[in-house]
């Protein structure tokens, strides 16, 4: 045996110290203490004063010793389960494991065939949920849009029973309120074979988004409250724009938002004591010319890496932020920008990492930028699996063998890890010039497009089971009688 | 019969370089003809690695085994073929050019050129042209293939080739040339032919064989 012998299993990346993250937990302790935050909810503003917030009108203020019980109850470790029962899609959520895939909402997609951005339609969802059930780096299913062809408050609930059956990768569910909610749910828990079932193995989770600055939104909180009381892992994520909802400071950002993140925390943790919640949220800077949120900046790969060293200080795992870009279309500027991206989120080791395959500042979702990304993740993990060091990787014996003037081509200790210690990729081109030229010449982009259509034509998903296909035409049927009247 | 010829190809896609001798002992045991076991046991085998291979679904090194495993039954058989007349695909003569330490390269395209059943002599680095006149005459290749790494090496290929035609054996042979500074267009000037990496080397060889018979 060997003592005192360190071994670093990985790559060491790290922003704060402790000295650091303690004084900025201090720092969210105070602003929910001292300053507190608006919660347009009453039954919520309710269930924080039970478990010992000080309430006055809407604003809310929660003493450290009740935040720190909610962090003391939420799970730093738990595992989302994939629908089928494939272990290969299970997400374990835990220390140094990070996961990847894309985000909710934008009103335009890039379409596939054409190549031009409009409005997210139902379909859209299905190519979506294929395109990421058989990509080998992306981990979790969200949607890329909001769809534009159904009645506006189904949106949610068309878009997660399009998903559904045709990834078994769990999917970050998002919603406008209560009534779609409970159409998911009812979707999820019809596959799980009930309510019992499904908190035994949660198959999705719930993604719920308060206001910057410090403003819980009555339906945000309705949904952690939903959750809560169903069993659903959640997800409680600020979008904040530093220097105009936030600090324009990282650090007075990732406190401001930690802050509205762990409202969430210690509503859900009240309701439901060991709810697996994650912290959010989306860190950015406001750019000062263009005025958007950017989703390409350096500061956001720097601030999210910070709040995911908070949350993990605090014992809880992060939402984190990756493969993005403000770039509009398939090009260079998208590479670099959702490469850095992804490569900062893998070192960081944020938990789930969503985003990938947001364009144009998040008003354009592409499946195209995902599929790229899936190459840039792959990259991004083998460099954080590090470099190991023992005997039989040492391989002095090998370079023995082996000598001056030799070669290792034909040696078993490369025939034993060539596969497992080189990664291969399936984008990137690296044939020699004469064969490339005979191929067509294709750059990225072509591949890119190409590897997609394919995917979506041919890839086909594990189903659901019959009772599931059956019941989500009955909840979707109950969902359309629920809003016929609605304009 | 055809079963045991079945297990020899196998044996090669698998790159079972040390079972495979002794499978090919049995095959002749059992009365396969050397002619038989080549290019119905050991050539499908080289083949079907071949286009895996550049699908990119089988590496570098078990083309390596499949290629040592084929070299294994050739052993074995060798004396049977020259009692029976049979050749191989053809010869091939390699070497690095005179003042070019380089060597994997070079390996690489003789171990692509073994897999496609090619006899395969290897001079090794630093050949002096006189020694590539010297191999050409004693072991009468049908093809010599150079290789040069650096571009100050590049023109001991053109030394060579005319050191073989000063010798009076430039016609006997086919030359192709590569490595990372070699072009067709270099290739084009000193008069031989090209290929880019390894496994177009293979390919380039047998169809300069096949355009010379």
């Amino acid at each position: 045996m060997r003592a005192n012998y360190r071994v670093n299993s990985g790559v060491r990346f790290e922003v704060l110290s402790k000295d650091q993250l303690q004084e900025m937990f201090d720092g969210v302790l105070h602003v929910m203490d001292k300053i507190g935050l608006d919660v347009h909810h009453d039954r919520a503003r309710e269930i924080l004063a039970g478990a010992g917030a000080r309430v006055e009108g809407k604003r809310v203020q929660i003493p450290p010793h009740v935040v720190k019980r909610s962090l003391a109850t939420a799970p730093r470790s738990f595992t989302i389960y994939a629908r089928d029962g494939n272990p290969a899609h299970d997400i374990h959520i835990g220390p140094g494991r990070s996961h990847f895939g894309p985000g909710p909402t934008p009103p335009n997609f890039i379409d596939i065939e054409t190549l031009e951005r409009r409005p997210y339609v139902r379909d859209d969802a299905r190519i979506v949920a294929t395109v990421c059930d058989a990509l080998p780096n992306i981990d979790f299913c969200e949607s890329l849009g909001t769809i534009s062809d159904v009645h506006t408050d189904l949106a949610a609930s068309y878009e997660f029973a399009t998903m559904f059956p045709k990834t078994s990768k769990p999917i970050v569910a998002w919603s406008y309120g209560w009534d779609d909610s409970n159409d998911i749910h009812q979707i999820a828990v019809a596959e799980a074979g009930g309510q019992e079932a499904f908190e035994k193995r949660p198959n999705y989770v719930h993604y719920c988004e308060p206001l910057s600055p410090l403003v819980s939104t009555f339906e945000a909180v309705d949904k952690v409250i939903f959750a809560a009381e169903h069993g659903v892992p959640v997800i409680f994520t600020t979008c904040a724009l530093a220097g105009g909802t936030a600090p324009v400071t990282p650090a007075g950002i990732i406190i401001q938002t930690t802050a509205e993140s762990f409202m969430g925390l210690v509503l859900s943790q009240t309701i439901r004591p060991g709810l697996p919640f994650f912290m959010g949220g989306v860190l950015s800077v406001m750019d000062m010319s263009a005025m958007i949120l950017t989703y390409g900046a350096p500061e956001l790969s720097l601030m999210m890496a910070g709040a995911t060293e908070l949350a993990h200080y605090c014992g809880i795992p992060l939402w984190q932020t990756g493969g993005c870009t403000d770039s509009k279309c398939l090009d260079e500027q998208a590479s670099l920008e959702g490469s850095l991206s992804v490569f900062f989120s893998a070192l960081s080791g944020g938990d789930l990492c969503h985003d990938v395959g947001y364009t144009e500042s998040g008003m354009t979702g592409s499946i195209l930028q995902t599929v790229m990304m899936d190459e840039a993740i792959g990259y991004s993990r083998r460099i954080c699996r590090g470099i190991e060091v023992n005997e039989e990787t040492l391989a002095v014996d090998v370079i023995q063998d082996v000598g001056p003037d030799g070669h290792y081509l034909y040696h078993d200790h490369t025939m034993r890890h060539f596969k497992t210690e080189f990664w291969y990729p399936n984008l990137c081109d690296r044939r020699n010039f004469e064969e490339w030229d005979a191929d067509g010449q294709k750059p990225m982009r072509d591949r890119v497009v190409e590897r997609t259509r394919e995917i979506a034509a041919t890839h086909e998903p594990s189903p659901v089971r019959p009772e599931t296909e059956k019941a989500i035409a009955e909840i979707m049927e109950a969902a359309e009688e629920r809003v016929k009247d609605k304009s | 019969m055809s079963e045991i010829l079945q297990q020899i190809t196998t044996a090669v896609m698998q790159g079972k370089k040390d079972e495979i001798a002794q499978i090919a002992q049995q095959a002749i045991d059992e009365g396969s003809g050397a002619e038989d076991i080549l290019y119905k046991g050991l050539m499908p085998g080289m083949d079907y690695v071949s286009v895996e291979f550049k699908a990119g679904r089988v590496f570098v090194p078990e083309v390596m085994r499949s290629a040592r495993a084929m070299l294994n039954v050739m052993e074995v058989i060798k004396p049977l073929m020259v009692e029976k007349g049979i050749s191989m695909v053809g010869k091939v003569l390699l070497g690095t050019v005179k003042g070019d330490l380089h060597d994997i390269g070079k390996n690489l395209v003789g171990m692509m050129c073994e897999g496609a059943g090619f006899e395969v002599r290897n001079l090794g680095i630093n050949v002096e042209p006189e020694k590539f006149v010297e191999a050409v005459k004693e072991f009468e290749p049908d093809i010599v293939g150079m290789s040069a790494l650096l571009t100050t090496t590049m023109r001991s290929m053109g030394d060579t080739v005319k050191a073989l035609e000063e010798a009076g054996v430039r016609d006997r042979v086919q030359i192709m040339i590569g490595g990372a500074p070699v072009s067709q267009a270099f290739a084009d000037k000193i008069g031989v032919a090209y290929a880019p990496d390894a496994a177009a080397a293979a390919d380039k060889a047998k169809e300069l064989i096949a355009n010379s018979r």
